[in-house]
């Protein structure tokens, strides 16, 4: 099978698009990403919102309606969580092998 | 206080910027050159981003994000391109960029704007070539750009009258275009500065 380009996904774009499970806004999406790879992945501001640009593009998240007036909501599309998944798929077999090599 | 100066290399800017503020002078204006007020000597980091805005909402957003994360929007607008943030909260970064990729980015979209006018100019330049508009023979005979009649068998004071009066709209009439050259160089100048910066930006440590 023919692997799709854009993977595999940065670790930035990874916990970008995990952190959109749920929807958030551009702050609550770096809180979020430093939380869940505990503290290892702080994006700055510019960074991020490059990211957000170039994920929309991708069609892996999209903006999604909010009360908020000043800040954008993102939630992740279906192709996003297809993405994830394939992800997923990729890292569990380099652990299953990693482990088993090293054992 | 004013002073006129113009960046390519953002981190330069950024740096001088900080000094600026280390002397007591904060930057509030950058329209055409920069216009400081006086402050209190104090160290203020700076940084710049480049970006331009389809809509007033996107640009508000993308200014939340960065005031979310304690970075205040201090100069820019949503077309201008140079968007310009003061760090206001300690507990805050020492950069908008968390990476050498989206740092070196903002050089290519200024860049990508500066090809867009480039060409833009290009296309007019052309246009005005092909419809016999720049007459490169008044390079060598700026004479026939003076349409004043019987200017030339004048003398004395009526003639430097008649011949100081018409000059302006000579030069306009004859040398004008050239301004559409001129830009395209600065331009194709600032594209390939930029672009050095670019590949610098990303081989920093």
């Amino acid at each position: 099978m023919k692997r799709d380009k854009n993977l595999p996904l940065t670790e930035t774009t990874f916990y970008i698009l995990l952190a959109l499970l749920e929807r958030a806004h551009g702050y609550l999406i770096m809180q979020k990403v430093e939380e869940l790879s505990d503290g290892h992945v702080r994006l700055a501001a510019g960074t991020l919102y490059g990211a957000i640009e170039n994920l929309i593009k991708l069609k892996f998240i999209m903006p999604v309606p909010s009360d908020d007036k000043r800040r954008k909501v993102y939630l992740i599309t279906d192709k996003g969580r297809e993405i994830l998944r394939f992800d997923l798929e990729r890292i569990k077999h380099m652990a299953k092998v990693t482990e088993k090599a090293l054992k | 206080m004013h002073i006129f100066k113009i960046f390519i290399d953002y981190t330069k800017e950024e740096k001088w910027l900080n000094e600026m503020s280390k002397k007591g002078y904060e930057v509030i204006n950058n329209s055409f050159g920069y216009t400081f007020k006086n402050i209190n000597p104090e160290d203020i980091t700076y940084r710049i981003d480049y970006r331009t805005f389809k809509t007033k909402q996107d640009f508000i957003d993308y200014c939340t994000v960065f005031e979310d994360s304690g970075w205040k929007h201090i100069l820019g607008s949503k077309s201008s391109g140079n968007q310009y943030f003061k760090k206001v909260s300690e507990n805050s970064d020492d950069d908008i960029f968390s990476d050498n990729i989206s740092k070196a980015a903002r050089y290519k979209r200024a860049s990508n704007i500066w090809l867009t006018f480039a060409s833009s100019y290009f296309v007019i330049l052309i246009s005005l070539a092909l419809t016999g508009a720049i007459n490169l023979n008044a390079f060598i005979n700026p004479k026939e750009l003076y349409f004043t009649p019987g200017l030339w068998e004048a003398t004395g004071l009526t003639f430097w009258k008649k011949f100081l009066f018409e000059t302006p709209f000579a030069l306009g009439r004859g040398f004008i275009w050239i301004i559409f050259p001129i830009s395209i160089a600065i331009y194709l100048y600032c594209i390939l500065k930029a672009s050095k910066l670019y590949k610098k930006t990303i081989k920093d440590k």
